[in-house]
């Protein structure tokens, strides 16, 4: 319903840029804050950013005026904040951008249909960055080297691509070539109730022993505070989000040559650890929880810590939203048995769809430019007039910006400092197999965890059984 | 039938072109619609196409179809297909009589119960599936958690466990559709002849014998029709499993037509997907057909 919702205050956000190509020019800026109450809120009179910052790019920002493109994009916090800054992006381009909010579980298949097809319905969208190696390898989207190393369309002393977290470039790139211009992007965290803690006599755990330790200590479900909790959820982007790090954390290795390996003694001990650590300290139901449902429960007092992306911590810091806030401590993920800790390198980034003409790829590379450059990341963080500020910011230089890492610091002990070392030395470019079969293994690897976790096959089976179907996808 | 036929007959030659010009629109909607879709989903059973692999993509023969014979997840599907087929239209038919009979003893406000069994109906799968998810079957939150450890047992995680989830995707179809079976029940119990029932009374038949010699015969033809249609949906049920636990937890409660969708739509495989989904149809028509065949083959007994 929410998303009945969003189509609707898109299609009225819609309406009324397009009346503004009317009242063109200054006049016209002035005229979106007042019609579109959206847009009213959200984005207040005199709060536009400053259009100067993007002339001092050596580019024709009008390239591609009267362009109309329509990007996908799932109806997340990060999101919402870039589609209330969207109106500037009118004003200096001309181009129409619209925003279409899809749930995150039907993005990706929305996406490839429309990529296979070649409909071009979405210039752009927010693409899982698993999901690059299909696009490439279908030739289904246009390689940014292109667009960056040409002057005309592209000023890279302004835009400082290198500026981007390394780990998220890496990501979205294929054979050393990018493909996507990362937006927003996270890492992967313990976070903690550091009262219970404390009173525990406890700290954040340094390894995922300590982790299990720290859990049994805490828990008391008698008195509703259970240990811990990961995501449960059956899917590539749920439990196969938390278990890759368990599994490089046990020195897990994917690619064995060209192989997919999955049932190696490595993959063994992350998954017992995984099953056993959720079975005895977990609420009942995390089987069929994502991260939403963790952060609740967090919220709610009833789960004592967990290890999920840091943007989560908007969520339970919210004060509107959680029963914890102030009691909240953040920690780095803790050390497997191979000694190290392994955050996801999870992003939303924008590509450029292969099937458009040439004009609308202009559009969209000034669109993905636009919301990747300092500028706007800045709008929709710290700088954003809304209760919500994006905490994902793209940029290596934003995460040592005084004003951004005060707004970060306002969520819990330590936060910052368990953000920016993740970010610094927890990547890990091989935390989950790069390869074009990626939605088949990760859904096998999913399907097989989950199976494991409710005891319908014991883990070694479990991970016998999707290295036989596996072994099957890649060899068809 | 007959008068539809006879006056066939006696159409000129210009109605007749008269009457296929009216029905060619619906009948072209119709093809489109229908045909050529089943035709191109028949016709990618038989090629390899992945999306993974774009480089492999081409004819494939049978191959798609072999490879369903060891393919323990395909086996697995089909006989939670069978359990889920059989078990909810089971209950819905023994369910649905038996609260058809019990409301006809209702002399007044009959209405009542025809408006509140259509509620279940009219409502879309998914919310049916999201409506028992999140509210029912919730652990800790759920009403039917909640009811049973007011009563003193312990907690279920309905939709946690592998045979919970099953029973409850079942129960979740058989509430859904109980109505269904009720309400096709009643409207023929109304219309059964009363003269039989009393001359039965006079031949001193108690109640049992009444249900099972009287009742029972003369809804066959209604019971056959509820299973047919029943069967055939159930056989192809989706949203409402989908939503309730997308085939988990596991493959737990992944009965063919969501191991084809996935197969198709996640693993991107549309080849294998295809073939997957005709194996659906081929046993669906095969099941309503063995099914139409047993009521027909009743009927000419009967007779």
């Amino acid at each position: 319903m929410s998303n009945e919702r969003e189509k609707q205050r898109h299609i009225h956000g819609s309406n009324v840029s397009r009346r503004s190509v009317l009242k063109a020019g200054v006049a016209g800026a002035a005229t979106l804050a007042a019609p579109g109450l959206l847009i009213g809120r959200a984005h207040a009179a005199g709060e536009h950013m400053d259009l100067d910052s993007f002339m001092g790019a050596g580019i024709d920002w009008h390239m591609a005026d009267g362009a109309q493109i329509n990007i996908g994009v799932i109806p997340a916090g990060y999101f919402k904040n870039l589609e209330a800054v969207l109106p500037d992006f009118k004003t200096l381009t001309g181009v129409d951008a619209r925003l279409e909010m899809i749930p995150p579980g039907q993005i990706r298949q929305k996406a490839v249909l429309d990529l296979s097809s070649k409909t071009g319905t979405y210039a752009s969208h927010s693409a899982d960055p698993m999901y690059y190696q299909l696009y490439v390898t279908n030739g289904w989207i246009d390689p940014l080297d292109d667009y960056l190393g040409n002057g005309k369309l592209t000023d890279n002393k302004w835009f400082d691509f290198e500026d981007i977290q390394p780990g998220h470039r890496g990501a979205t790139s294929v054979d050393g070539r990018p493909y996507g211009i990362p937006f927003d992007g996270e890492a992967t965290i313990q976070i903690y109730r550091k009262d219970v803690y404390d009173a525990a006599g406890i700290g954040p755990a340094e390894t995922l022993e300590e982790y299990e330790s720290n859990a049994a200590k805490i828990h008391d479900p008698d008195n509703r505070l259970w240990g811990c909790a990961l995501r449960g959820f059956r899917g590539a982007g749920q439990n196969m989000y938390i278990y890759p790090s368990i599994f490089r954390s046990y020195g897990g290795e994917w690619f064995d040559g060209d192989r997919i390996t999955v049932d190696t003694p490595e993959a063994l001990g992350a998954l017992e650890y995984y099953v056993k650590l959720l079975n005895n300290y977990a609420p009942k139901g995390v089987e069929n929880w994502n991260w939403p449902d963790i952060a609740d429960a967090f919220g709610q007092g009833t789960v004592g810590s967990y290890i999920d992306a840091h943007g989560s911590a908007a969520v339970v810091a919210n004060p509107e939203k959680s029963k914890v806030v102030g009691k909240i401590g953040f920690a780095r993920w803790p050390k497997g048995p191979s000694g190290k800790r392994v955050t996801s390198i999870w992003n939303w980034s924008f590509p450029i769809n292969g099937a458009l003409t040439d004009k609308q790829k202009q559009a969209t590379w000034l669109f993905n430019q636009w919301a990747g450059s300092r500028e706007v990341q800045v709008a929709t963080s710290y700088a954003f007039p809304g209760a919500y500020k994006r905490t994902g910011a793209n940029r290596a230089s934003l995460w040592e910006d005084p004003k951004f890492l005060d707004l970060m610091g306002k969520f819990g002990h330590n936060y910052v400092q368990a953000a920016t070392e993740s970010f610094a030395n927890d990547t890990d470019p091989d935390w989950r197999p790069r390869l074009p079969q990626w939605p088949a293994v990760g859904d096998t690897m999913a399907t097989a965890i989950q199976s494991a976790l409710v005891g319908q096959a014991t883990p070694a089976d479990a991970l016998k059984d999707a290295q036989k179907k596996i072994d099957k996808i890649l060899k068809t | 039938m007959a008068s539809l036929a006879g006056g066939n007959g006696d159409l000129n030659s210009g109605e007749k072109r008269f009457a296929v010009l009216l029905t060619a629109p619906s009948l072209l909607v119709l093809l489109l619609t229908t045909t050529f879709p089943l035709a191109y989903l028949v016709w990618s059973s038989f090629q390899t196409i992945n999306l993974a692999m774009p480089f492999l993509d081409g004819f494939a023969g049978f191959d798609n179809y072999i490879e369903m014979w060891d393919d323990s997840r395909y086996w697995h599907s089909i006989g939670l297909t069978g359990i889920y087929t059989v078990s909810s239209v089971s209950m819905q038919v023994v369910i649905g009589m038996g609260l058809a009979l019990l409301v006809m003893q209702i002399p007044q406000g009959q209405w009542i119960f025809r408006i509140v069994a259509i509620l279940p109906i009219v409502l879309a799968p998914v919310v049916v599936g999201l409506f028992w998810r999140t509210l029912m079957l919730a652990p800790n939150f759920g009403m039917i958690d909640f009811i049973i450890q007011w009563l003193g047992f312990e907690q279920v995680n309905w939709l946690g466990a592998p045979v919970p989830a099953l029973i409850s995707v079942i129960a979740i179809h058989t509430w859904q559709w109980t109505p269904f079976a009720f309400l096709v029940f009643l409207a023929s119990l109304a219309s059964l002849p009363t003269d039989v029932y009393e001359a039965a009374r006079i031949d001193k038949a108690n109640a049992l014998q009444r249900f099972w010699y009287i009742t029972l015969p003369l809804l066959r033809p209604a019971i056959v029709i509820v299973v047919i249609m029943r069967a055939m949906i159930s056989l192809a049920a989706f949203a409402a499993i989908f939503a309730a636990t997308g085939g988990g937890p596991g493959t737990a409660t992944e009965i063919l037509n969501l191991y084809a969708f996935k197969t198709s739509f996640i693993e991107l495989n549309f080849g294998y997907g295809s073939a997957l989904a005709v194996s659906l149809l081929v046993i669906t028509m095969v099941v309503s057909g063995v099914l139409f065949r047993l009521r027909t083959a009743r009927g000419a007994g009967g007779n």
